[in-house]
Parts: C-alpha cells; structure tokens; sequence
C-alpha cells in the first residue's frame, strides 16, 4: 500500500516536471526525431546524469542496488527499431503519452490504446518471441565498466563530458 | 510568435536535472526505477481478465508480467495528475485533438491523426517490450 502511494508522489513529481519543462508535447517530440529542436534530449541527458551520479554514489555508499536489465541484443536492436517507428507515428512514449493527456492534449489517448493493443499482441508473441529473437545475442547483465573492467567513476566522468559537449553545440546552433 | 515567446516553460536542464534527484531519492527510498511500459502490459492483462480470467491465467506472459496495481502503475497514473496540475497552474492546459506541427503538415482531419497515433501506439508499444524498455 505504501509503495502505491510513493509511485503517485513519484509520477506527480515527474509529471510535473515534464509539463513544466514542455517535453510532453507531440511538436517537441517530433522537433527531437527531426534534430530541429533538442528539448527534450537536453531533459533527458540531465536526468540522466544526476540519476547516474547520484544512484552510483549511494551504491558506493551501500545503500541501494543497481537493476540492471540483460543485454539481448536481438531484442535490444529490433525492439528498438519497431519502438522508433512507432513512436515516430505517435508522438508520445509510454510514460509521455499519460503526461500529454494530463495537459490536454487527448490525441494520447489514442495512442494509450494502441499501446494496451501492442502490449496485449506482444503477450500472444512471446513464447514464440522467447524462443527465437529473444536468444540472439544474449550477454546477460551486463554494464560498461564490468565488461571494461574500469571504474564506474571513469565511465560517469567520460558520459559527462560528452552530454556537456552535446548541450554547448545545441545552444550554439539554437537547436 | 508571441504565444511561443511566451509559452517557454521551465529550463529543460533544470527540470531534467530535478526529475533526476526525484529518481535518486526513489531509488534510495524505495528502491524503485523509473519505467512506464509494464504498466501497459499489466493493464492489458487487467483488461484481458474481465473477458477471460482462465486464458489470462495460463498466458506465460502475463505469468512473467503479473496484471495488478503496482508502484509502475500508480506512477504512470501520477504523470497524469501532476502534468495537469502543472498545464493548469500555468494556463497552458489545452484541449486538443491535432497536434500543431501534425496539422501544418498532415491537416485537420482528427480521424487521421487518430488512425496514425493508434497505429504508433500498438507498434511503439510491442517494440519496447520486444526491447525490454
């Protein structure tokens, strides 16, 4: 029950944010696929770094734990490719599509439905799916510094400089 | 013009930047990662049990991916309600079928744009969970 309620406080929080910041927006969204409005990639990279940060220093400190999903690369590359094709149709991602209905804009329901659809369909697939395109390439949990055999410090530092570098030349391009 | 000038909203590094302590204290306290595509699936089997329960029940999938209210589901529901608390405490709260670049290139047509957003979301939708996103 507790954690029902810290997964609302959580979502309002985020939510809010993402209206706030105006990424929730089909226009945004698009503007992003066709590289002439950079919105919502600067959003993203900065929650990035400051969840990697923060995240990694706590497990430094022992107090919470990494969930790494495994790297299957059949599924990774071709669930990726399917998911960019369809979010270029719709606009919104799943967590963006319940934002967008929040502020208004009730095309996203739509598209709610069609992902309950595609969620739904993907259920049927999957004991076929589980055995053919989700063996390919199967590297299990796997995270950078591991398969370097670096420290994870080194990784951040270098993600860091090169979103620093990314948002500079955006600012610069007006983008 | 003037209503873009206008309709800027916050820095996009400085709510990313929040949205990311937001995700590091939910870590910390809860344990919790931010995700919202399971959310689908669980509410598909939700759907799919008031239709038939049995079925549902024996679907491998839905054995993986338990259909039930969880923390998930709550915060995707939570997105919701803070975007509308944010759209209407900035007046920027709008009804509206057609997206504005959608319409400057596809037009008015909200049956269109209804076809193509269903579309999307069923093949967004399968591809993330094909990718475990």
């Amino acid at each position: 029950m507790i954690s029902l309620i810290y997964g609302l406080i959580t979502g309002v929080l985020f939510g809010f944010f993402l209206q706030k910041a105006r990424v929730i927006r089909y226009d945004k969204q698009l503007g992003a696929l066709r590289l002439i409005d950079m919105t919502i990639v600067k959003f993203m990279l900065s929650s990035v770094i400051v969840g990697m940060v923060g995240v990694y220093l706590l497990m430094d400190l022992g107090l919470v734990k990494l969930n790494i999903k495994s790297t299957v690369l059949g599924g990774n590359i071709i669930g990726g490719l399917i998911f960019g094709l369809g979010w270029g149709l719709l606009g919104y991602c799943p967590g963006t599509s319940a934002g967008a209905l929040g502020e208004g804009r009730w095309d996203a329901l739509w598209g709610i439905l069609g992902m309950l659809f595609g969620a739904a369909l993907f259920a049927e697939a999957y004991p076929a799916l589980k055995k053919t395109v989700l063996t390919w390439g199967d590297f299990g949990k796997i995270t950078f510094p591991q398969i370097l055999g670096i420290n994870h410090w080194i990784i951040i530092l270098l993600f860091v400089i090169g979103a620093v570098a990314l948002f500079v030349w955006f600012e610069k391009k007006s983008i | 013009m003037g209503s873009n000038m206008k309709d800027r909203g916050w820095s996009p590094y400085l709510a990313g930047a929040l949205t990311g302590l937001v995700m590091v204290l939910s870590v910390w306290i809860t344990g919790k990662y931010f995700g919202a595509s399971t959310t689908f699936v669980r509410s598909a089997g939700l759907l799919e049990k008031i239709f038939s329960a049995e079925r549902v029940a024996q679907m491998e999938y839905f054995i993986k991916v338990v259909p039930k209210i969880d923390w998930q589901w709550m915060f995707v529901a939570g997105i919701l309600v803070g975007s509308f608390i944010a759209a209407k405490t900035s007046a920027t709260f709008r009804w509206q079928a057609i997206p504005g670049m959608w319409q400057s290139r596809f037009g008015t047509d909200p049956t269109k744009r209804g076809v193509i957003a269903f579309v999307g979301g069923l093949v967004a939708m399968f591809g993330a969970r094909l990718a475990d996103g």
